[in-house]
């Protein structure tokens, strides 16, 4: 199978962060994303390629990887502390992308921040997938959805730049 | 011997996460302190003495690049190792980080063996 550079390195840093970060192993992607509540965590980045990141993870799923990562039960995570690691797991794929795809450039990437509709996580069985606007039809998107086994993660990626290299899967 | 390590984040989460991930890798910890930028560990680092800084570099207010060089600039804190922990692995800004001081880089992911390893290089801690 042949793929992109940008998706293979998006799919890459997707698995490598939340087996090394979070203690996860992804159990299968997805073919797309069923609309069910979730949290979603966006940030752009400036250099060579810019572009923005946004990351959809179920509300199940957002309660779980935060108590892995903080190594605390889910009954005692706060809404904050949810927001602050699917902001940082945001944070890192998308620097470990960027690194992966341009060795040599240098990008800064902003604060990731959860969307306001997501702001009330009490009420996130009214939130669908479609919470975030879409990314500008101009460059290149791709997208990395895996289950695991808590729920779903849906990583989406676009750059200003065209269509990336095409290597093997 | 056990040491005293700062974490400088501005996310509560990945300090929080970077702690723990020294306990569980066995590094001998005594005390560690947080602040959320550049600044806040300026202040903190007046009043307590710490053998090892663990840095972000994205961050609101004092990012890591200055706070590297406001350490490089002070005659007393300049001689205390700070590693940066950071997702950009670029060679550009891994060269310049270290130019300006740094000891160490760890590279977001990262496992808590690498963590280890790297403080334990950092401060000399004999194999």
């Amino acid at each position: 199978m042949i793929e992109n550079s940008l998706s293979h390195a998006l799919r890459a840093a997707t698995n490598d962060v939340l087996e090394r970060m979070f203690f996860i192993e992804c159990l299968s992607e997805l073919p797309e994303f069923v609309p069910e509540p979730v949290v979603v965590a966006r940030l752009t980045f400036d250099g060579d390629p810019a572009g923005e990141l946004e990351l959809k993870i179920s509300a199940s799923a957002a309660r779980s990887v935060s108590a892995d990562f903080l190594g605390t039960d889910q009954a005692d995570i706060s809404e904050q502390e949810i927001y602050d690691v699917v902001c940082e797991l945001a944070n890192m794929i998308c620097g470990s992308v960027l690194s992966r795809v341009e060795s040599t450039a240098t990008f800064r990437l902003s604060t990731p921040r959860i969307m306001d509709s997501t702001r009330d996580i009490a009420n996130l069985s009214e939130v669908v997938a479609s919470a975030s606007a879409p990314f500008p039809e101009v460059g290149d998107s791709v997208v990395q959805a895996v289950e695991l086994g808590s729920g779903r993660l849906v990583v989406s990626m676009h750059t200003e730049t065209p269509k990336w290299p095409l290597v093997p899967r | 011997m056990a040491y005293r390590v700062l974490i400088v984040d501005d996310s509560p989460a990945m300090r929080s996460f970077v702690r723990r991930v020294m306990l569980l890798s066995g590094f001998e910890l005594s005390e560690c302190f947080e602040a959320g930028d550049g600044s806040e560990a300026l202040h903190l680092l007046r009043r307590e003495w710490v053998d090892a800084i663990l840095t972000d570099i994205n961050m609101p207010g004092v990012d890591g690049e200055e706070f590297l060089r406001l350490l490089a600039a002070d005659d007393v804190l300049r001689s205390i190792p700070a590693i940066v922990i950071s997702t950009d692995a670029t060679h550009n800004r891994i060269s310049r980080l270290m130019a300006l001081g740094a000891r160490g880089y760890i590279t977001k992911p990262f496992v808590p063996e690498t963590l280890r390893a790297e403080l334990e290089a950092t401060l000399g801690v004999p194999l």
